[in-house]
Order: C-alpha cells, then structure tokens, then sequence
C-alpha cells in the first residue's frame, strides 16, 4: 500500500487536531514530506504531542501567520503538492444564543482560514502541477453543509460556504492542474465528537454519555460512526495521482447516515 | 500508471458489462489488485481476455441470467464479495420518441439488471460481507438532452444505491460512481456525429475543470477504492466523477 504519494509534499491545516494528525501519519507512511499547520505543536484541542510531520505554527485567520507557513514549505521543499484545509471549529448553539463574536470566529477559522491558506499555497502548488501532475485541494466540507444537526447553526452554515468555495476553486484552478475537492465527513471519533457527546448532545434525551454513543452508532447503515483513519483513507485517495479526474465535488464519507431518512434523536 | 498493491488478494468479484470501455478497464484494476473476476455481458468472450478471467454470456436484465452469472461465480472463486454493476444502455430520444421497445431495452438493463443482479448477490454478501458499486451516472442529477429514459435510469441506480446501503449495512456497503464524460467508444461515436467534430471536441474539454476527458481508467480507479478496506466508512452515497463539469454553471460565457 505504501509510497502512493512519495515526492508530494503536503501542508495540512489542524494537523495535530484529531483528523489533522491521522492525516498526517498516512501521507507519512505514503512516502510524502509532510508539513502539520496548528495552533501548538499539541493541537488545539490537547492531543499528544507525539507526532512525526514537521510542525508549522498556523492560525489559519493570520493572513501574516498563513503567508509565514507558506514561506516555510517554500524554503524546505520548494513547491506544495496537496493542501489540506483540516482546520475548523463547531460553535453548539443556535443562533438565538450565538454571539457575533462567535460567529465570526466559526467563520473567519472554516471559511476565511481556507480562503486564505488556498490563496497564499497556489503560487506554491503551480510549481506542483504541469508535466501531468496535478496539485490537490482537500477542503473539510461537513454532512452538516447539507443537512443540520441542532444546535449547530453557525456550524452548518460555515460547512455551506466551504463546498461552494470548493466549487469555485475547482472551476478556476483547474486547468493550472490543481484539483479541487471536498470531504463531508458525517460524525468521526475525534475530541470533537466526544465533547459533543459529553455536552449539548446528550441534553435532549437525558441519556448517559456511552447510552448516546449507542444510540448515534445505531443509526448509521454501518453500525458505527466512522474513525479518523476513515476519513484519512479518502483524503489519501484524492491526494493521490489515482484521483486525477476526480474535481469540483464533495465527497460525503458518513457510514450511510444521510443516505437514509432518519432524523438523529438526541 | 500507479503501482498497484494486491488488496483484493483472492476476493471474488463480478462486473457486468465487462467486455469493454470503462467495465473492462475495472476488471484488469481488480485483476492487478488480485481479486478473481468473473464478468458478463451480451455477446461472446472478447478475444483478449486474460485466461484467468471467467465469462458469461447473459442478460442482466433477465432474473434467470443474473442468478446464473452469481452462482458461476461462487463456482469458479467462490463466495462473491465484490460486483460491479457496470452494464448499461444509453438510447437518445426524448419521451415522446421513445418506442416501448426502447423503454424495455434501457430500463431492462439499467435497472431490472441491477436490480436482478442485487437480488441474486445480497443472500452471499449477508453471510460473508461484501461491497457494490453500482455506475451510475451524472445525468441521474443533471438531464443530458434528449437522453430522457436514460437519465432517468440512472436516477433510478442512485436511489436503489441509497436503499441498499440503508437495508443491508453493515454486512454490504453499497455506493455508486456517476461518471460525467468518458472517452470510450461510445463517445467517441457521440463527437463523429457533431457538425466540427474537433470543435465539439474543444468545447466539451474546456467545460472541465481538469482540462480533460476522463478516461475508463479514472473511474476504475474509484471502484478500486470503494470495493477496498480503505472504503469501510463509505456507503449510501453516489460519488461524482467528472472532472469538474458539474461544479461549474452549464452557462459558461467564454464558450458562447
């Protein structure tokens, strides 16, 4: 299985978050030289700081900050293959009780955080692509950019905007050679998903924590939601030069979830 | 072309419609990943078919038949885990010009035919797992004019996708791949017909934002993943293939 991406280099943003980092480790173990854009070298939300791809320090709504990692992968590797846009934030509320400031803020990390890491990577990612190779985008898009779960509203709007943006990149990128798509991961085991099962989610039925994991489990076709090696899985298969058609779409990956009529009763 | 590894080693797959075009280019992908393939279609065995790779003569689109291409494929490999329902037939007419011969012809194939290969798959994949890819198309989202009954088959593989995924997860995954425009025989028959076949050419190409055609390969590529262990989280869905052509509006000013 291994060296689907040796010689590529990669930048991911949130790369030592939950899905960051696995992403991370399979473009390493697939022979790719591997920059992690983060907050800290532990990640914003605490992982372990054990962690092999070279650490950029990345808050992706700098545009100074974004222009600086830029200028890092340029100085050590020269050119920028695939870029992954792993970064986000969910606010769990509905908009009656979301701030302005919060708003902005979900906005300026999952929608302008991606504007500007694409913006200042393309110059790198020309130099990628020609000779028939093609350079490739991977937006974090969301299942909630086409079906919302409560109490996510800005959330879900943000995920709205990212596969529209994807679009758009893809139609004015693509013939430099530089794909452009979207995964929609459904609910992934990530310390996301676990402080949401630890706090808005499980008020509405009054379960316990592992009663909700259950029931959440229960619903997909799959029997389970999905892991970050899942997700990691795709986002390797449309890094690689076996996705070179594959442009402009948003690549739902969620165990079945949103294939079904089925509301999530939590 | 990719190196491959051998992921499907000693898998037993079915393609229908595998003779040629983008249904054999998926049998050599799942041969190279050393699943044993056993594939179908109308007329006789192509002459250059690999001697490992068992042919059946039949019409998916009678029960009989797909029960018949099922149970050669336990016999030759056993168990079937991987199908691919390839097999399809594309007529251009609107409504109004569709004969009922045609109707039984497109739907006969693209539906009943998956439908009856489904059925006749399902009873091994319950017992020992199993992945279907169904090709569907990017005209069951968008219409291509004057291709009405095709069109709607093909919404038709995308919602019986969805209802497989949902019935018979988590043994059986199922997902479809719509291609948008692949150069296969078939298309290339398509530009011939144009008044400027080069410019009908250059147009269709400017419309895709990976400034090509796709080729059978690229959708052999999907398949390869989708029926692996690296797809186990994948199902219900309906992956768009196309080089972009349906990210962007179908008005495109600097084509006018």
């Amino acid at each position: 299985m291994s060296g689907k991406l040796t010689g590529k280099v990669a930048l991911v943003t949130g790369g030592r978050g939950g899905i960051g980092r696995a992403i991370c480790e399979r473009f390493l173990a697939e022979g790719a030289t591997v920059f992690a854009g983060d907050l800290s070298d532990t990640g914003s939300m605490g992982s372990s700081p054990q962690a092999s791809a070279a650490f950029v320090p990345l808050d992706v709504t700098s545009e100074h900050q974004v222009m600086a990692a830029m200028g890092k992968v340029e100085a050590a590797a020269g050119k920028l293959d695939v870029l992954v846009n792993a970064a986000g934030i969910e606010i769990e509320k509905t908009i009656e009780h979301t701030t302005l400031d919060e708003w902005n803020r979900c906005f300026a990390v999952n929608v302008t955080g991606m504007f500007l890491t694409s913006k200042y990577a393309l110059p790198l990612m020309r130099k990628a692509a020609g000779g028939g190779n093609t350079a490739s985008i991977i937006n974090f898009g969301s299942y909630d950019g086409f079906i919302a779960d409560p109490g996510l509203a800005a959330y879900c709007a943000s995920k709205g905007a990212v596969h529209a943006l994807t679009r758009a990149m893809a139609c004015d990128h693509g013939p430099e050679g530089i794909r452009v798509n979207a995964i929609c991961p459904g609910y992934v085991d990530t310390p996301m998903l676990q402080s949401f099962f630890a706090g808005a989610g499980s008020g509405g039925g009054g379960g316990t924590i592992d009663s909700l994991r259950d029931a959440v489990r229960n619903v997909h076709p799959i029997r389970n939601y999905g892991t970050p090696a899942d997700v990691a899985n795709l986002v390797n298969w449309l890094a690689s030069d076996e996705a070179r058609y594959a442009s402009g779409q948003l690549w739902i990956l969620d165990g079945g979830l949103s294939a079904q009529v089925q509301q999530m009763r939590l | 072309m990719v190196s491959q590894g051998q992921n499907l080693l000693g898998r037993t797959a079915i393609v229908t419609g595998g003779g040629r075009g983008i249904g054999r280019a998926i049998v050599d992908r799942l041969v190279a990943d050393g699943a044993h393939v056993l594939v179908c279609g109308r007329g006789n065995r192509p002459d250059d078919l690999a001697a490992e790779i068992a042919w059946v003569q039949a019409d998916v689109g009678k029960s009989s038949d797909a029960e018949a291409i099922v149970r050669a494929a336990r016999d030759a490999f056993g168990a079937p885990t991987i199908l691919v329902n390839n097999a399809g037939i594309q007529i251009t007419k609107t409504v109004v010009e569709t004969t009922d011969e045609d109707w039984d012809l497109v739907v006969g194939a693209n539906c009943k035919g998956m439908f009856n290969m489904c059925r006749a798959v399902l009873p091994f994949m319950a017992e020992h797992g199993g992945s279907i890819v169904n090709i569907g198309s990017i005209s069951g989202n968008v219409a291509d004019s004057k291709m009405a009954v095709y069109n709607a088959s093909k919404a038709f593989v995308h919602a019986l996708t969805r209802s497989m995924a949902v019935d018979h997860g988590p043994k059986v995954r199922c997902n479809a791949i719509c291609p948008g425009w692949i150069m296969t025989e078939m298309a290339a028959d398509g530009f011939d017909l144009a008044s400027d076949p080069a410019r009908a050419k250059a147009d269709a190409i400017a419309r895709h934002p990976v400034g090509r055609l796709g080729v059978p390969a690229d959708i052999a590529n999907a398949v390869a993943w989708l029926v692996s262990d690296q797809a186990t989280f994948a199902t219900g869905q309906c992956f768009v293939l196309d080089g972009g052509l349906t990210a962007a509006s179908p008005l495109q000013p600097g084509l006018f």
